[in-house]
């Protein structure tokens, strides 16, 4: 997902687009830039948020400005890969969101026609096709370039001839035209302008806009005036971006089933079959270590438990900020880190390949520190997260480990090929399953009700379900400020026992496991004390009402992948008790999204 | 305009398909019903949109959001209990403050259908529409372009028009509604009679574009093939060499179709599916999201929704496969005349396969007689042969 603006009106165009652009950060932020049309065509880009942009932007005047924000799923995050793109003579500049599919074929004819090439980019096609075609009217050279490309785009281009005109155009992609007075607008979506207008016309695919300071012209393909009804408005930015959620937190919870099908997009193969990781290659190791912090932490272990299970490998985790100083460091070090700049896991990865370690990174930005330091990367592919409280970015790391395992188990051959075909197809169900768990949100916030006057939690669980007993509680800690405690529900008894009352009501993950009986017991010794329990338990478990006080349903799926289910279930009870506790769910106290210093 | 949509009800005459969803949810060309409607809206410019929901309220609104994807406004409220069309359509009152449409999440409509109906300029009017099987629906009685009477589902019908659930109202309907509600009489039909006794102009607007029901399990086959014929053609994911697609055909990024296959359209396979080698698919087919079909099977005429597995040598025909069931090998689904049993009423059905709901797994060899239904989470043993209707949850050893 990228995000695009264009701006022509009275302003001095590049300030609006900076700031428009800020509020398209959330579509992605590993690299910006702008073009601004004046007496001349002014380019600037940086590889880096929109903050390091607008540090670094120089003055340039005019007042027509395209602006671009891009987060790369394919190919390298560079200063030449960013946006905005220039033909050949830096006359015409073109952003652009989506993927031109025949681009390798149009390269090579431009390439062959003497055009020369500054980027890997598909879109960059475009400015070198709008220069072909140009003959001083922009919206005809765009119209004739569009007429050659295949593939989905929204795109805007401005030409150093024609200042006061930006030319736009659709397919499949988002595009909206903001309509002000004596200025006008086009973005990937509303709230980039909305402090400037909530006027607005929804383009159709197929359009090309024509947009001057004093008008907007919009031509169907067939290149006659099409009439599209202008709309205003109603919401605020701050809404828009959260989609009608509540919180970023929900809208990212909700997101999952999306998140989860992206992470696993492409690297899946039932029939054959097989895990397409290539970027994964690891070589021969005796020794695997994964190191991270909080959430991450925890999805490490989470995939600890996995890749030992499915490709029988010992795998030791650690807190980056302990592994660093005093780890044992070698074999391959996987580092887990959502931002990619996490201090602490940099430093571990670093400090581990000065040991001669292989490295990995798992993250979520490309092109962030730990993918430049380590000697592999994966990207979870999960979109931005906006929300303190790490979510769907969990999920797509533990889907990332489990793919891990599952490559690790095939090359070692301790898995054989039909077990491998069962979790692949498992795997595919996790949206669905996923998706499950949201529909029953209902039912999680009743649950919410009865534990947010609560003022100690505890969560427990044996085996995978250990790690996320800790997430759960971590969840809870982060946002309802409730103190919650993950233990290992065997280690209960050796203290923590010591803790309970009938005022403590404990959270069981009890699943189809070879140590359900083992959890019943402990369930029984909790009872015994008069802890209120409430079972987190697959659909298909049917005697589970008779142990406990409550039971969280979650869709059945074979261990381990019943972690992905059962931990949104956490993730959504943590949100309801927050929110009926009425915490700051966003902005948690005392707290930063991405902890880049040490 | 504002418009309201209602898609709070069951619609348990679709068993067992309404058992994991709502009917608005149904996949049709492998979109939900209601997405249709809320497209024609949009395109007639009525963006503003309140949707009343009810069972299993949370599939809808977690698949539409705030309606940003299709850009209109959407605003939910909740039908406690699904007493009747009226009283769900009171329960957006509060939000409507002009005329406006109300109109059913669970019909396919398109957009020019309700053109005609947002330029009359009635305070009251119906959308009909010519139906074969009138006494299906509530069957309209008209006199000089005016409805005297709509009847609900008689026996008899007097005349082949039936009103869509589609209607123009002004703000004034709700006080007319809550008297009604008072009599026991919940159901808008029941209010638009009621004006029509008492001399009121109840408008008919005859609908001159698609409008299209499902109300059993086998409509879907019908309605699923005539909108497959609508969907834009697309190729995207892999294709390996050699495979034959022929005529309309819609495939989804990331989807692997394995040399050796055939495709027919109009078909449309969704997102992320990994297909052959060797699979042949026959016009009239939806296949869903993230659907792996093994080598040697051949799918027609039927709809299979999102995450399902069907193993190899499998005959699917005129069926309807929930989503993420799993099917194993050498599986047929015999398709011909069978009698289906629905709410108490036994219907014949002319060349139907099987109906089976979400999440059942089904073990190698398994055959089901035509017009069977298998409830959801069900599980079918190895070699089983099943001939009649089953409950959720069944086990066939």
């Amino acid at each position: 997902m990228c995000g695009i603006i264009g701006y022509t009106g009275f302003r001095e165009a590049s300030a609006v687009v900076m700031e428009c652009l800020q509020r398209l950060e959330y579509r992605g932020y590993d690299s910006a830039g702008l073009a601004v049309v004046g007496g001349q065509l002014h380019l600037f880009k940086k590889v880096g948020t929109i903050g390091d942009l607008a540090a670094d932007v120089p003055d340039m005047q005019g007042g027509t400005a395209i602006g671009h924000t891009r987060w790369a799923t394919h190919g390298e995050v560079t200063l030449a890969n960013a946006h905005p793109h220039t033909d050949c003579r830096r006359e015409i500049a073109v952003a652009h969101n989506g993927i031109i599919e025949n681009f390798q074929k149009l390269r090579q004819e431009l390439q062959r026609a003497g055009h020369t090439f500054a980027s890997e980019t598909d879109t960059e096609v475009v400015a070198h096709l709008i220069e072909d075609a140009y003959e001083g009217s922009l919206p005809q050279a765009v119209a004739a370039a569009l007429k050659k490309i295949e593939g989905s785009y929204a795109l805007v281009a401005v030409a150093r001839e024609e200042p006061g005109l930006m030319v736009a155009a659709r397919r499949e992609s988002p595009l909206v035209v903001g309509m002000g007075d004596r200025e006008q607008f086009v973005a990937s979506d509303v709230p980039a302008f909305l402090p400037f207008t909530k006027r607005v016309i929804y383009v159709e695919d197929g359009d090309l806009v024509v947009v001057r300071p004093d008008s907007v012209q919009i031509l169907d393909p067939a290149g006659r005036q099409a009439d599209r009804e202008e709309c205003l408005i109603t919401w605020d930015v701050e809404d828009a971006q959260k989609a009608g959620y509540e919180h970023f937190m929900l809208k990212e919870i909700h997101e999952q089933p999306t998140s989860i099908a992206h992470t696993l997009r492409g690297r899946l193969s039932e029939i054959e079959p097989q895990v397409l990781l290539e970027e994964a290659d690891l070589g021969e190791t005796d020794s695997l270590a994964i190191v991270a912090c909080g959430t991450s932490y925890y999805a490490g272990m989470v995939g600890a438990y996995i890749m030992e299970q499915l490709a029988s490998i010992p795998v030791a985790t650690a807190l980056s900020s302990e592994y660093r100083y005093f780890g044992q460091k070698r074999g391959t070090v996987i580092g887990v880190t959502q931002s990619g700049e996490t201090a602490d896991t940099l430093g571990a990865l670093r400090a581990a390949q000065r040991h001669g370690c292989r490295t990995m990174a798992i993250t979520n930005v490309a092109g962030s520190t730990a993918t430049r330091i380590a000697d592999a990367t994966i990207l979870t592919r999960c979109g931005p997260e906006i929300g303190v409280a790490a979510t769907k970015t969990f999920t797509s790391q533990v889907a990332v480990l489990v793919l891990l395992a599952l490559k690790m188990g095939l090359s070692s051959g301790a898995l054989q090929t039909d077990a491998v075909r069962g979790y692949v197809s498992a795997l595919r169900h996790l949206p669905s399953a996923v998706t499950r768990v949201l529909d029953r949100e209902e039912h999680l916030r009743q649950v919410a009700q009865t534990l947010a006057s609560s003022r100690h939690l505890f969560f427990i669980g044996r085996g995978i379900h250990h790690p996320l007993a800790l997430e759960g509680a971590l969840k809870m800690k982060e946002i309802s400020y409730l103190h919650a405690e993950g233990f290992a529900a065997g280690e209960l008894k050796h203290g923590p026992f010591a803790l309970l009352t009938p005022e403590t009501p404990v959270i069981a993950l009890v699943d189809d496991d070879p140590v359900r009986d083992k959890m019943l017991t402990n369930i029984g010794e909790i009872k015994a004390r008069k802890s209120p329990v409430i079972a987190v338990a697959p659909d298909h478990d049917a005697e589970i009402e008779a142990f406990v006080d409550g039971v969280i349903r979650v869709p059945s799926l074979p261990p381990p992948l019943s972690c992905f289910p059962t931990v949104v279930a956490l993730q959504l009870l943590a949100y309801h008790v927050a929110r009926e506790r009425g915490c700051s769910i966003d902005k948690p106290r005392n707290l930063a999204k991405s902890v880049t210093v040490e | 305009m504002q418009a309201v949509v209602l898609a709070a009800g069951e619609g348990r005459r679709l068993y067992p398909f309404t058992d994991d969803r709502p009917k608005v949810m149904l996949p049709i060309a492998n979109r939900p019903i209601m997405e249709y409607v809320i497209e024609a809206l949009a395109a007639n410019n009525i963006r503003d949109i309140v949707v009343v929901t009810g069972y299993k309220e949370e599939t809808v609104r977690n698949y539409f959001g705030d309606g940003r994807a299709w850009k209109v406004n959407l605003t939910y409220v909740t039908q406690e209990k699904q007493i009747g069309t009226g009283h769900a359509l009171l329960q957006a009152a509060s939000s409507i403050d002009g005329p406006f449409l109300a109109l059913a999440g669970d019909n396919i409509v398109d957009a020019q259908s309700l053109s005609a109906l947002i330029d009359s300029q009635q305070d009251t009017a119906v959308l009909i529409e010519e139906s074969s099987s009138p006494s299906k629906y509530g069957v309209v009685q008209l006199r000089q372009g005016r409805i005297t009477a709509i009847v609900e589902k008689p026996p008899q019908a007097e005349t082949n028009l039936i009103s869509t659930g589609i209607y123009r109202f002004q703000p004034s309907i709700f006080s007319r509604i809550e008297d009604l509600l008072q009599e026991g009489k919940p159901h808008l039909t029941d209010v638009v009679c009621q004006q029509a006794q008492n001399g009121e102009q109840v408008g008919a607007v005859t609908g001159t574009g698609t409008w299209m029901d499902v109300v059993y399990p086998w409509d879907m086959l019908q309605v699923n093939a005539q909108a497959l014929r609508a969907a834009a053609p697309r190729r995207a994911g892999t294709l390996e060499d050699p495979v034959t697609i022929r005529g309309n055909v819609r495939i989804g990024d990331h989807t692997v179709i394995r040399s050796g296959s055939y495709i027919v359209g109009p078909a449309v396979i969704g997102e992320g599916c990994e297909i052959g080698p060797h699979v042949c698919i026959f016009p009239g087919t939806s296949i869903g999201d993230n659907v792996v079909i093994y080598p040697y099977t051949d799918v027609r005429f039927s709809v299979v929704m999102a995450g399902v597995t069907i193993g190899s040598h499998t005959h699917v025909s005129h069926s309807v496969i929930g989503a993420g069931t799993a099917m194993g090998s050498h599986f047929t689904a015999r398709h011909g005349t069978g009698f289906m049993e629905v709410e108490n009423v036994l219907h014949t059905v002319g060349d139907a396969g099987v109906f089976i709901g979400d999440d059942c797994t089904v073990d190698d060899q398994v055959t089901v007689e035509p017009a069977v239904a298998i409830g959801h989470r069900s599980h079918l043993g190895s070699g089983a042969v099943v001939r009649k209707t089953l409950p959720p949850e069944s086990n066939v050893m």
